[in-house]
């Protein structure tokens, strides 16, 4: 059973994801597109939660766990980088 | 000690480890159930290993990890891979003669001990897949530092 109301709320995320999206490309320093990253990591986090209701599968959870964890890190690293790196 | 991160990370990261190792092992072992699988899996618990090397510095992560161990398990997940491979070759190569004779994984579909050698193939390429990750980020990370 396909809930529509999922649809809609994951066409909000998209919406909000655009935004962060047009932070990435257009953002004037490195540390803005980063926190664009960030926020697009989030967004996609939910989004994966919200079609994966959508779709009435509980297995999509999984990867949405999987990649709230390691989107953590890949902004980690870009951070340690950004702060000097492993001198 | 100087190339660690700052104390919230650090304290988070001993936190959210055993949390990616707990999930990468889930998604390994149900990889015959779930989507996942070894590679997905063994590429998570990597992940693991790459956050403990960005949080606790290059120093701490040196002292941890053992070059002979993990080349000599990344083999023996090849070699298990290839050995569950050969099990039934007394009628072909890869066929699932744990399931087909009802040897042992054998259980009923859907369960976690069914789908014959999928379990031992999927833990193999898990381990081959997170020692072989964890070696080559050390190695890109220790890059022309040896001597320090």
């Amino acid at each position: 059973m396909i809930a529509p109301e999922f649809f809609y709320s994951a066409l909000i995320i998209m919406i909000g994801a655009f935004f962060s999206v047009l932070r990435i490309l257009l953002g004037p320093t490195v540390p803005d597109r980063v926190v664009g990253v960030d926020t697009l990591n989030t967004l996609i986090v939910a989004g994966m939660v919200l079609l994966g209701a959508a779709y009435d599968r509980v297995i999509y959870i999984d990867i949405a766990i999987v990649y709230a964890l390691l989107s953590y890190i890949g902004t980690l690293v870009i951070a340690k980088y950004l702060q000097g790196g492993l001198k | 000690m100087e190339n660690d991160m700052g104390l919230i990370v650090k304290t988070m990261a001993r936190a959210t480890i055993p949390l990616i190792g707990i999930f990468g092992a889930y998604v390994v072992s149900h990889g015959h159930l779930t989507p996942g699988g070894g590679f997905q899996g063994g590429a998570t618990i990597a992940g693991a290993g790459i956050l403990f090397l960005v949080a606790f510095g290059l120093n701490e992560a040196k002292k941890r990890y053992d070059k002979n161990l993990y080349s000599a398990l990344e083999g023996l997940g090849g070699l298990a891979f290839l050995g569950a491979a050969m099990l039934g070759l007394s009628v072909a190569f890869f066929y699932n003669i744990l399931w087909r004779d009802k040897i042992a994984f054998a259980g009923q579909p859907g369960t976690l001990l069914s789908a014959g050698f999928l379990p031992i193939m999927n833990l193999a390429v898990g381990l081959k897949v997170f020692t072989g990750l964890v070696s080559a980020m050390m190695a890109i990370a220790l890059f022309r530092r040896w001597k320090k």
